[in-house]
């Protein structure tokens, strides 16, 4: 499957959601003739219009001999040449929600240290001293910067 | 008008110079490290700005974009990667001087044209937007949903990637934007009972989470960069350099001014642009790929000049052309204030400010430029999981920062999620948080103009400005479509010419 039919059908998916969530806007005596609900229903209609485009413009292309399959840009805005894979990239989005979990329990300055330590290792680092040590430095830093410097609280846990 | 008294009265009680010069060495610090565009170094900064001085934070934004066009140069001539995408045109020339052993001539090169440039640019700016200020006592209701449409329109079918998936991402962004209240009667929209959603979803949440957040886990379990051993000097270029360098720096300030005018232009194009035809103009073409100092003036000036021109735009319409530009406006609206018409009629000491802190952000970067080169050469040779690990720290914790919710924590990763799925599906990120930002505007002002004429819809036909810029928008459409369709076709002709040989 090219990318122009996972969008597509992404889009789709997303905008079928969207749609029923239009439905349960309620309605108010105080709305003016276009109403809450009169922009996002525009909206709704014209995203499943757009991405039935991309969809099937998408299935063409892997008909066309697969050549030209994928479409234009698949390459990402900033240009970057290398691309990780889903699951890699859902593993670094899986640590930052292991990270807002362990908050309320551990508190920042940890918390931090143990994100840090966690993405290094994710990401490759070498099984040294350095991992324990830029990670304690890294929550004392931020914990410094944020709390102390800035003088914006960062949460605290049961721990700290 | 340029108002010297507001900017001294700025100057002696705020922190407007102070928040120049160190948005200046966190855009040096921030280009000069490979995959950290400038979008990316100013939306890393966003959150902070939240409790700046509105002027402050506005400086200290576009001082970031001023240090990151020059300090993407330092890996570009340094290790042949690019710190932006701006400086990518400067690899071919900057690394062959490396290679020569002239790497500190090559640097001082890029400072000095992009110091021109940025002065080019910063003139341009300032000539060019207060004249357009006229137009803020024109606007009314209908004029906003005209200029909201006209936006939307011209970025979604300028940005890079086709029309449909512009389009469409300015469909989702419009749909990000309709959550919360609504506009008129104040009737929840999609909040789901989640009260962090009942003011709305701030558009800076969804620009960190898809500029910053998204460009991590693209860039996830990437090789290292080689690294840098031997220590280099920037040496500024000499009289007699400078004067063979004239040409190509006027041929980058003109590139520069034209394509920060144009919506979905920005710095790339810019400098590849002027690159090639600085080396049409030139007295030595030959030397171009090989190490010429031209080759290394005329992108860097260009890129350099964009910075400022591609602001022309987003003070004088609202509209910004490219996704710094659009981080910019982030930082405008955490502080309330809307770029376009009015800004200068409600809010001309932020436009004076800009244009200050602007200047001493340029002049800045030229003693910066020298003295940073150090520690960003230091902060390229370090390991890329710890840069990433600390990248993602400073993310989250600055999320934190704007409420104090780990809801909104939340949303930014899962803001990153939608920004890698753009990225590898082709969609482009423009047309999104234009349609986040300008939402709201769109709705309300349609909503409004409703409201005062009894729902009779002819009154965006009374409004001639309203009118222009609906037309301007179809036409832009249009063109579109007809280049789309165009390039199916040359496409579909070129692949049967194939099959034909074959």
């Amino acid at each position: 499957m090219n990318n122009d039919v996972v969008g597509g059908v992404v889009l789709l998916v997303f905008d079928a959601a969207y749609f029923w969530s239009t439905q349960q806007i309620p309605v108010s005596m105080l709305d003016d003739a276009f109403g809450a609900r009169g922009l996002p229903h525009v909206l709704a209609v014209l995203l499943a219009v757009l991405a039935l485009i991309i969809t099937f413009r998408g299935i063409r292309a892997l008909r066309n001999a697969g050549a030209a399959a994928g479409g234009e840009g698949s390459v990402g805005e900033d240009g970057a040449d290398h691309e990780a894979p889903l699951g890699r990239a859902l593993g670094l989005l899986l640590i930052g929600v292991g990270y807002i979990l362990v908050l309320p329990v551990v508190g920042y300055p940890l918390g931090i240290a143990l994100l840090i330590a966690t993405i290094a290792l994710y990401e490759g680092a070498a099984r040294n001293w350095r991992i324990p040590a830029a990670a304690i430095f890294g929550g004392v830093l931020f914990w410094l910067m944020f709390n102390v410097l800035l003088g914006v609280g960062q949460p605290s846990g049961w721990l700290f | 008008m340029i108002d010297l008294s507001t900017i001294w009265t700025l100057s002696t009680t705020t922190w407007m110079i102070p928040a120049a010069l160190i948005g200046l060495v966190w855009g040096i610090l921030g280009g000069a490290l490979p995959g950290i565009s400038a979008s990316i170094t100013m939306a890393l900064l966003l959150p902070f700005t939240y409790t700046m001085e509105p002027v402050v934070a506005i400086v200290m934004l576009a001082s970031v974009y001023i240090g990151a066009e020059y300090g993407g140069s330092i890996p570009a001539i340094l290790i042949r990667t690019p710190g932006t995408n701006s400086a990518a045109a400067t690899v071919i020339d900057g690394y062959e001087m490396k290679r020569q052993g002239k790497a500190g001539e090559a640097l001082g090169i890029s400072l000095w044209s992009g110091f021109l440039g940025s002065l080019f640019g910063l003139l341009m700016l300032v000539t060019m937007t207060e004249p357009l200020s006229w137009l803020a006592l024109s606007f009314k209701p209908t004029s906003y949903f005209g200029l909201g449409v006209l936006g939307l329109s011209v970025i979604a079918s300028m940005s890079s990637g086709s029309l449909v998936k512009g389009l469409a991402a300015a469909v989702v962004g419009l749909m990000i934007a309709t959550v919360g209240a609504d506009p008129i009667a104040g009737i929840n929209r999609f909040t789901f009972g989640v009260p962090e959603l009942l003011g709305g979803i701030e558009p800076v949440l969804v620009m960190v989470g898809v500029f910053a957040l998204s460009e991590l886990m693209v860039q996830s379990g990437a090789p290292e960069l080689s690294t840098l051993k031997e220590k280099i000097r920037v040496r500024l270029p000499s009289w007699e350099t400078m004067k063979s360098l004239k040409r190509s720096q006027a041929i980058g300030s003109i590139m520069g001014l034209f394509e920060g005018l144009t919506p979905g232009g920005g710095g790339s194009i810019a400098a590849f642009l002027s690159y090639n035809e600085a080396r049409r103009w030139s007295k030595r073409p030959e030397l171009f790929g090989k190490g010429s100092p031209e080759g290394v003036a005329a992108p860097e000036t260009a890129n350099n000049t964009v910075a400022s021109t591609t602001l022309i735009p987003l003070l004088s319409f609202g509209i910004p052309s490219s996704n710094s530009t659009a981080v910019l406006l982030g930082g405008f609206l955490i502080h309330g204030l809307l770029p376009g018409p009015r800004l200068f009629e409600h809010n001309a000491d932020v436009i004076n400010g800009l244009y200050f802190g602007s200047l001493v952000a340029i002049v800045g970067q030229l003693v910066f430029g020298i003295l940073l080169l150090p520690a960003c050469v230091w902060l390229v040779n370090r390991p890329r999981p710890f840069l990433s690990a600390y990248i993602m720290a400073l993310i989250l914790s600055g999320v934190y920062t704007l409420d104090h919710s780990l809801f909104q924590v939340g949303f930014v990763l899962a803001m990153g999620l939608l920004g890698y799925l753009m990225r590898r599906c082709g969609f482009p990120f423009l047309p999104l948080i234009l349609g986040v930002v300008l939402g709201h505007m769109v709705e309300s002002s349609y909503r409004r103009s409703l409201v005062l004429s009894g729902g009779d819809h002819t009154i965006f036909l009374q409004d001639p400005i309203a009118v222009g810029l609906l037309l301007a928008s179809l036409c832009f459409i249009a063109f579109s479509l007809w280049r789309d369709l165009r390039d199916a076709r040359k496409s579909r002709a070129a692949g049967q010419l194939e099959e034909t040989h074959s």
